[in-house]
Order: C-alpha cells, then structure tokens, then sequence
C-alpha cells in the first residue's frame, strides 16, 4: 500500500485559489485504507474547503468525487463525462494518482492534495509502518521476511549494528531492531545459517540508476 | 450588525443517553423551534467527523454530541471514539479559521446521571450566547443575532 497523508489546507487553498470550479477527486484504494484520500476524506476536505470559501465570501463551486482507482486509466476515465465543468481537479490520489490524471487531461490543471510518504502496511487502527523501498531486487527470503533496507533505520544489510539494545533501535527506541527481528525470525525458520553471508552493497542500478522505472507484460497487453 | 436568524445547534446524541426516546426529542424539537436540530445515532462512537463538518457548512453554527458517561458505554469504547473525533474536527475547522468551541462533545457523569432535555438546557444556553458562525454569515462580521426573547427561551 501506498501511504499518504493531507497537505495543510493553508497550501490547498493557495494552490485551488486561482480556480473557481474545482473537482474534488478522491481514491478507493490505497490511500483509503490509510484515510488520507479515500470518500471519506474528500468529502471531509471538499465539506472544509467550502466552508473556508464561504468565510472569505469567495464564490467558488467546489464538488466531489472519488474514483475506485486512480491510477489506473480505466477508472480515471469516468471523469470523462464530468471534467469539463471543472476548472482545476484537486486529485487525494499518490503522486501516481495524480500524475495519471493530469496525464489524461493535459489541458486541466491537476493539484495535489496529499503528500506522498512510502509504501507500508496497516499494523493496526491509525497506524501505519513503511516496510518496502522498491529497490527492484527484493532480498527478503535471506532476511526471514524482514526487510532490512526498509526497517533498519541504518539500512545495514550485514547487519546488527552495536546500537541495538533490549530489541530496539538506538535512533529511537519506539523503532524495534530490524535486525533483531530477522536474527529470530531466522532462528524460528532453522535459517540462522544465511547469517554467515556478506551480502555486497545494493545494485542501486535496479531502482533509480536507469531513470523512472517500468514494467511491460507482453501477455497482460492486448 | 444584527440579523434575524437564530442560531442553529446540530446535536448528535446517543440514543442509550436517559430520556433520548422519541418522545423527549419532539418535545425538545418543539421547544427550541429551528435553533436545535436533534440526530439520534446508535453510538457516539458512530459519529464522524463528516457529520459534524456538514452540519455546520450546510446550516449548523456549532456541532456537538452528547454521550454516555466514561465506562459505560454499551460498546465499550463508543465515547472514546467520539472524542478522537470530536478533536479531529476542531483541528479542522481551526485550521481554516473557524472558532474550534463550534464542536463540542458533552459526556454525561456515571454518579449523577442527567437526561437528554436537561443536558440540552445546558447546552442550548451557551449556544444562544455564541456568535454567528461566519459561514452562513460572510461579509458582516462582526454581526450578531437578534436577542432572543425569554418567554421563547423558556418555552
């Protein structure tokens, strides 16, 4: 899951001013399931955004939407039929989300409301933890499931490193040791063997070095 | 600056609050006239923040919820919740400048337990002593509202 979470509305406002019909467009994926951009959260946004409006006397029409997906084209177009009214869309998608949109209509201006922040998973109600970079090279079967790179705040691949007490991070003890977990993770696995390993330093190559990524699936294509 | 609009409270209660049956709503609904709109709901802990943010964009001048006491709710934890996201909203609405005592939550007390109308009256007399929200009234600040006669506070 991607996660996100809202700009200041102080920035929204500064970014919507110029417009005067504004689109509201939310996502049903994963920026809802971390409530930054989901129905819920647009309608919050675009109920705050007419209120501020309302306050300053300015005339604005600012509506709502959100789409199942948004950075999937399909989805994006069912705003087809209702884009023309708008002067600008105020896109609660990542920064993928927002980029689709503003791909398909070139000639509206697509504005950012949320801040893109990292791919992690739900640990509980309101909480969520980054656990993947992307790296395009996953290690993870050597690391009992554990990534490294992602939770050991240090990014030790030949790790731990001596700052690891009681099974917690010295760069904040609210941080549980990466390491510490793949050591018993590995150990519950009959692994600790892949502990002998030296593992060089990541082929960077694979995630930034050749510019933005891509995947093309010959048999996924029409 | 004076307009003839009273002001407006849209109140969520739990419907397991003493006295919030259907009857004591009508009659407080016929009291308060248009300046108290009454939302029953299961559980405070049903209440979102959209619902307070929508009434006070569409015609509320303050938001509030009444809930059961610390400890009992049925569903454990319902007040909590209510909270969490009464406090929510007013980091909202204090954000783009809306005064944040617009929402409020108001927890009944487990030893003396009081009743819809009477946590209403309570409630009702500092509603009537704000002022006008500046949502529905852009561009007369600082306006008040008309004074509202005792015989029709009383009613």
């Amino acid at each position: 899951m991607i996660t996100a979470e809202q700009k200041p509305i102080d920035e929204i406002r500064e970014m919507i001013a110029p417009y005067r019909r504004i689109l509201v467009v939310g996502c049903g994926s994963c920026v809802a399931e971390c409530a930054a951009g989901g129905q819920k959260e647009t309608a919050m946004l675009a109920s705050t955004l007419r209120m501020a409006a309302k306050m300053h006397g300015e005339e604005v029409l600012i509506e709502e939407m959100t789409l199942d997906r948004q950075c999937v084209k399909e989805f994006v177009l069912l705003l087809d039929d209702v884009i023309d009214t708008y002067d600008a869309v105020l896109s609660l998608g990542c920064g993928a989300g927002v980029q689709s949109v503003a791909d398909m209509y070139p000639e509206v201006p697509v504005i950012p409301g949320l801040n893109t922040e990292f791919m992690g998973e739900t640990k509980d109600q309101g909480y969520w933890t980054e656990s993947c970079l992307g790296c395009g090279d996953c290690m993870l079967y050597y690391f009992g499931g554990v990534c490294p790179l992602a939770r050991c705040s240090k990014h030790l691949l030949n790790g731990p490193c001596g700052g690891s007490m009681d099974g917690r991070c010295e760069v904040d003890p609210d941080i549980p040791c990466a390491w510490q977990l793949i050591i018993d993770r590995l150990e519950k696995l009959g692994a600790l063997e892949r502990l002998e390993m030296i593992y060089p330093p990541k082929d960077w190559s694979l995630k930034q070095g050749r510019g933005p990524r891509k995947i093309i699936r010959e048999d996924q294509q029409k | 600056m004076t307009n003839n609009r009273k002001p407006v409270l849209a109140l969520f209660y739990c419907q397991n609050v003493p006295d919030g049956r259907k009857q004591e709503r009508q009659s407080l609904e016929k009291k308060y006239g248009g300046s108290l709109r009454l939302f029953p709901i299961p559980c405070s802990g049903r209440l979102d923040p959209i619902h307070l943010l929508r009434a006070l964009e569409e015609f509320a001048d303050a938001a509030y919820v009444i809930t059961c006491p610390e400890g009992a709710c049925r569903n454990f934890e319902g007040n909590r919740r209510a909270g969490k996201r009464m406090e929510r909203t007013r980091a909202i609405i204090r954000s783009i400048g809306l005064e944040p005592e617009r929402v409020g939550m108001v927890m009944g007390s487990r030893e003396a337990p009081k009743g819809l109308p009477e946590q209403v009256e309570v409630l009702m007399e500092s509603i009537f002593k704000m002022t006008p929200s500046p949502v529905h009234h852009q561009g007369c600040q600082p306006c008040q509202y008309d004074e509202i006669p005792d015989e029709e506070k009383n009613q």
